[in-house]
């Protein structure tokens, strides 16, 4: 990645975190709320990446995007679908 | 609506706190201190061409040791509050392409875990990051619903050997050099070679082994009833 790209990218990436956490807060369905945080937890693996910390983006795409969404996706189970 | 006003007086404040703090904190270009030893001399005292591995394994090991210890506590409590109250979820048949799935992916997964935390003194990875991978790999296997459950005291076993490997390879720079664990018992080798950086590769296999038998029960607890 070039050095005049990376702020429009990491910007725009973060607008689109930013925006994704909010609306995992607002949106009716608890499924979608989990599959909107899992997608903030890959843009942040992302953007390690892009800011050279491999090691950190590897593990976050590992333990953020699909551990904690599998464990979330569980509990959902548990209380009983959407409400 | 007392509440709401009380909330949001303390998100002002927090916030007004934040920026009369974030500008008068100075970053400096250069590295010193600490970190500078790290970056200029870490290749030749741990002999591992990754610098973030060396830090985590060699020179905070004892730290890397304390992490495993919470991650144990964390994942025993959950296994065990699970198979006290379990959550007794409905396991539906999977569906067509999570079956084809769970029969295709968990190999070239597993390989990736594998190859993250043998390669960790070399490329980026590490014990951590493997052994999540190698966890979801198995993951994948109890969604497609394809394998039998083997009993979880088996995975217990594994994991408490695998703790105990750690301790010993500390114990093992007691012993030879006369620090708890030294990273220098196996001599460092050239750099960017497989066989190299000392301890490092063992102590991330058996990392990678507990992370992945701990993420492993913890599934287990929560998809099979009892953790079975």
């Amino acid at each position: 990645m070039s050095d005049a790209l990376f702020p429009v990218v990491a910007i725009t990436m973060g607008i689109m975190m930013l925006a994704a956490g909010i609306a995992a807060l607002y949106v009716r369905r608890l499924l979608s709320a989990i599959i909107i945080v899992a997608f903030v937890s890959l843009s942040a693996s992302v953007l390690f990446l892009l800011m050279d910390a491999t090691d950190v983006a590897v593990t976050e795409a590992a333990v953020g995007a699909v551990v904690s969404t599998m464990i979330f996706l569980w509990g959902r189970g548990k209380i009983g679908g959407d409400r | 609506m007392i509440r709401s006003i009380f909330g949001l007086i303390l998100v002002l404040v927090l916030g007004a706190i934040m920026v009369a703090v974030v500008p008068d904190i100075e970053y400096s270009e250069e590295i010193h201190g600490v970190g500078l030893h790290y970056t200029s001399q870490g290749m030749q005292e741990t002999g591992s061409a990754n610098l973030v591995t060396a830090v985590i394994v060699a020179y905070r090991g004892l730290d890397t040791l304390g992490e495993v210890v919470v991650l144990f506590c964390a994942s025993t409590s959950v296994v065990l509050i699970l198979s006290l109250y379990p959550l007794s979820l409905k396991v539906s048949r999977p569906s067509f392409i999570v079956a084809q799935t769970s029969r295709l992916l968990p190999a070239p997964i597993l390989l990736l875990g594998l190859y993250l935390i043998a390669h960790s003194h070399l490329s980026p990875g590490g014990g951590f990051p493997g052994g999540a991978v190698i966890a979801s790999a198995f993951l994948l296997v109890m969604l497609g619903g394809t394998a039998v459950p083997g009993s979880s005291r088996n995975l217990a076993a594994v994991e408490s050997l695998a703790g105990l490997s750690f301790g010993l390879l500390g114990f093992w720079g007691v012993m030879k050099l006369g620090q708890f664990l030294n990273n220098l018992v196996l001599g460092t080798g050239t750099p960017g070679s497989l066989v190299s950086a000392g301890l490092i590769p063992l102590i991330s296999l058996v990392i990678g082994i507990k992370v992945a038998s701990e993420l492993s029960s913890v599934f287990a607890a929560f998809r099979y009833k009892g953790g079975h």
